[in-house]
């Protein structure tokens, strides 16, 4: 007997109220009924996963996903395809770019799911608010995790005659060591993360703000908070990234790399620290994809955090469609983002194995399966807590990414910030200008 | 009364010009392209008018010449213009000299002369999404073909080209490998056409392998030569792809050209108007370059 057929019949004898009965009555619920096709975007990473994920969703529930990946500038194309109008129903989105597409209207938010209360019990409060706006959950979960943690590789770090003790607790003491661990004979001990996609140089600028304490722009009123004080966060922060850059500890074409760049560079051996994704724990520990494997940490959090969140939902588009589609919309996200058939999270614990992706929720994250999972992953054992402490620590910079301009400031970011050290910027000018380009958003959206 | 007319009919055909069977058989081809470019243009044109508003609902407000003015007292412009001078003339001096080189190379007689044309074309074939990372890896120190090779010298250098200063030149490089094939095959086509008899007569006139290149094989070149070299120039100056690959515009605005700064700005930025006006500056850039070539260069040749 098909499981289908099983799961009709249980249900036709009063089988729903049982444990089992909720799976399996929600069989019918995923199934699309439109006969249309459901159109599916992401960026190109794991597609050979997605694209196993969906043809599951398409076989067990009879669906009609059309799914294929974007090149390039992500938010920006999505952006454009949006306007357009395009062949577009559920998409991947960034936190910030999700309120921006919120904000032109082009996406309707996950509240209008039928399993909307379920979902929100089950989501970590962080991440619950953090893809919240204007009262309303706009996504479901497709990743959440730590970037710029700062991953060490112990290797070079116990040669220079340092031991866990030594870890620096902020990012002041980490640039110090950076230095006494160059006058050690280390040529190049710190992978800044000044790389060249949205994500790069601008996101590295804000989550060390954070992480000293200044919020960059008012979570509220997403008024401009920097300060030109040279004890502030922003000054300090771009201080030290001066007499970095200056010191010619890190080549020029950081600025011109890619993340798998990136990654591929600090997996080489050739640094000390460097802020990365944590997730990237089991590449930097994976023989032969890295020069370290074994030997790479993250820093513990002792004075401050590290990093920023960095999450992607799935979001859903409101495009013009006949009302049938837009259910079996709601029906692909929900499986996809949640449950599917058997009540089980199963595109999110697929990550967590895979790719150890983090999810925002608590029951893949506080699973025994997922805590086997990471310490499989990293290099010591006592490096699970760590990790988990410094997840749950992460701070989201909601005063400039819970807000419509977050995508334009984050390219003027960019720019500023490339620009502010190739061509020897003033720290007090820089920090003037960024925040008069906050005011001046602000003004334009009349905010 | 049927030879007459077919005589009659032969005149007719006989008195078309060069010019008019040019247009005969272009004809279609320019109709196509005035209905295919009539509305982007004129959609683009609009559009350098207006203030275009996407959130809150869409708006468009007429704003007269004020993008045009902010375009031309915008210092970003002018940078993107210089970097997109300066990456043109060295992409277009490369895939010309290489171009006939590949030419001259390939019609010698070889062994395996098919072989070799055939991969000597292949880079044509390659994606510039595929060179762009192609020549990303080659020229970053963390990858790079000069880091390898000093590595297996024995040194620990590690040879950085994706900086400010040599940019542009790898761009070049990258963009000269794409194109400098399809020159280098018509520019074999040609040398194909040159009479034998005309290097049996310079050899019997003693003249030296550069007096025989100069007088006997550059001339019947010369019009391809310029044809390229117009082509090359304007795709030259509306590169994207492998500026967008290979440095993403940087390091900072290094490698910005204004087709990349374009993108920026209309479809990052969302600012539509402002990006269509600059459009139009960068369409007079090109028009206004093929055409000083033609002056000075392209209305002395005359195809063969």
């Amino acid at each position: 007997m098909k499981r289908r057929e099983f799961g009709t019949m249980a249900a036709a004898i009063g089988l729903a109220a049982t444990p089992f009965g909720r799976a399996f009555a929600s069989v019918a619920d995923l199934e699309p009924t439109s006969g249309k096709p459901v159109y599916f975007r992401g960026w190109q990473f794991a597609t050979d996963i997605v694209q196993s994920n969906v043809k599951r969703y398409n076989d067990l529930e009879h669906g009609k996903i059309s799914y294929a990946t974007v090149t390039g500038d992500y938010p920006s194309i999505m952006e454009q395809s949006l306007i357009a109008k395009a062949d577009l129903d559920v998409l991947y989105a960034n936190p910030s770019s999700a309120v921006r597409y919120y904000e032109g209207g082009w996406v309707m938010p996950a509240e209008t799911l039928p399993a909307i209360a379920d979902i929100k019990a089950d989501m970590l409060p962080q991440f619950l608010d953090a893809w919240s706006y204007d009262g309303k959950l706009l996504g479901l979960s497709y990743f959440a995790s730590t970037r710029g943690c700062i991953h060490t590789n112990l290797l070079a770090y116990n040669k220079a005659g340092m031991t866990d003790k030594d870890f620096p607790a902020d990012w002041d003491a980490l640039y110090d060591q950076v230095y006494a661990l160059h006058d050690k004979g280390i040529a190049t001990p710190i992978l800044p993360h000044w790389f060249g996609e949205y994500f790069g140089i601008s996101w590295g600028f804000v989550m060390e703000v954070l992480n000293r304490g200044n919020p960059v722009a008012d979570p509220t009123t997403h008024k401009p908070t920097m300060t030109t004080d040279p004890n502030g966060p922003a000054y300090k922060t771009l201080a030290q990234w001066k007499k970095l850059w200056k010191s010619k500890l890190v080549p020029q074409e950081v600025l011109t790399y890619n993340e798998a760049a990136y990654i591929d560079a600090f997996a080489s051996g050739r640094y000390v620290f460097s802020p990365q994704q944590i997730y990237d724990v089991q590449t930097m520990n994976t023989p032969g994809r890295s020069q370290i494997a074994g030997h790479a940490t993250i820093l513990p959090v002792v004075k401050q955090s590290w990093g920023l969140i960095d999450s992607a939902l799935y979001l859903m588009t409101n495009r013009k469609r006949p009302e049938a589609q837009t259910d079996d919309v709601k029906k692909f996200t929900s499986w996809y983002g949640f449950k599917d058939g058997d009540g089980k999270i199963y595109v999110g614990e697929r990550w967590m194995e895979s790719h150890l992706l983090f999810s925002a929720y608590k029951s893949v994250m506080d699973s025994p399966a997922t805590e086997a999972r990471i310490k499989q992953a990293v290099a010591r054992p006592d490096d699970y807590a760590v990790l988990l402490d410094v997840y749950k620590k992460t701070p989201f910079p909601t005063g400039i990414w819970r807000v419509v301009w977050s995508e334009e400031f984050n390219s003027y970011l960019r720019d500023t910030l490339s620009k502010f050290l190739l061509n020897d910027g003033d720290i007090a000018d820089t920090i003037k200008a960024m925040n008069d380009q906050i005011s001046s958003l602000n003004d334009k959206y009349g905010i | 009364m049927a030879t007459i007319a077919n005589k009659k009919s032969r005149q007719r055909r006989r008195e078309l010009t060069d010019g008019q069977f040019a247009l005969m058989i272009g004809l279609p081809v320019i109709l196509l392209l005035v209905v295919i470019v009539a509305y982007p243009l004129v959609y683009s044109a609009w559009m350098a008018f207006h203030r275009i508003m996407f959130f809150g609902g869409y708006r468009a407000k007429f704003v007269g010449f004020k993008n045009f003015a902010t375009v031309l007292s915008d210092p970003e412009f002018w940078w993107c213009t210089w970097v997109t001078i300066r990456f043109t003339l060295e992409s277009v001096i490369l895939t010309m000299l290489l171009g006939l080189g590949i030419g001259l190379l390939l019609n010698r007689p070889s062994r395996f002369g098919s072989l070799w044309r055939t991969l000597v074309f292949l880079p044509w074939c390659v994606s510039l999404y595929g060179a762009g990372l192609m020549f990303a890896y080659l020229a970053r120190g963390q990858t790079g073909l000069p880091t390898a090779i000093l590595a297996d010298l024995g040194m620990q250098n590690v040879p950085d080209f994706m900086t400010t200063r040599s940019i542009v030149e790898v761009l070049a490089i990258g963009s000269s490998w794409t194109m400098a094939p399809l020159v280098g095959f018509f520019v074999l086509a040609n040398l194909k056409t040159i009479p034998k008899r005309l290097y049996d007569l310079a050899a019997i006139d003693q003249l030296t392998p550069l007096e025989t290149f100069w007088n006997v094989t550059l001339p019947p070149l010369r019009f391809t030569l310029f044809v390229f070299t117009s082509i090359s120039i304007v795709l030259s100056m509306k590169l994207f792809d492998l500026i967008f690959v290979l440095s993403d515009g940087g390091p900072g605005d290094a490698s910005s050209t204004l087709t990349y700064q374009l993108y920026k700005v209309s479809f990052k930025n969302l600012n539509l108007g402002y990006g269509a006006a600059m459009s139009f500056f960068l369409l007079f850039f090109i028009i206004g370059s093929t055409m000083a070539l033609y002056l000075v260069w392209g209305r002395r040749e005359k195809a063969l």
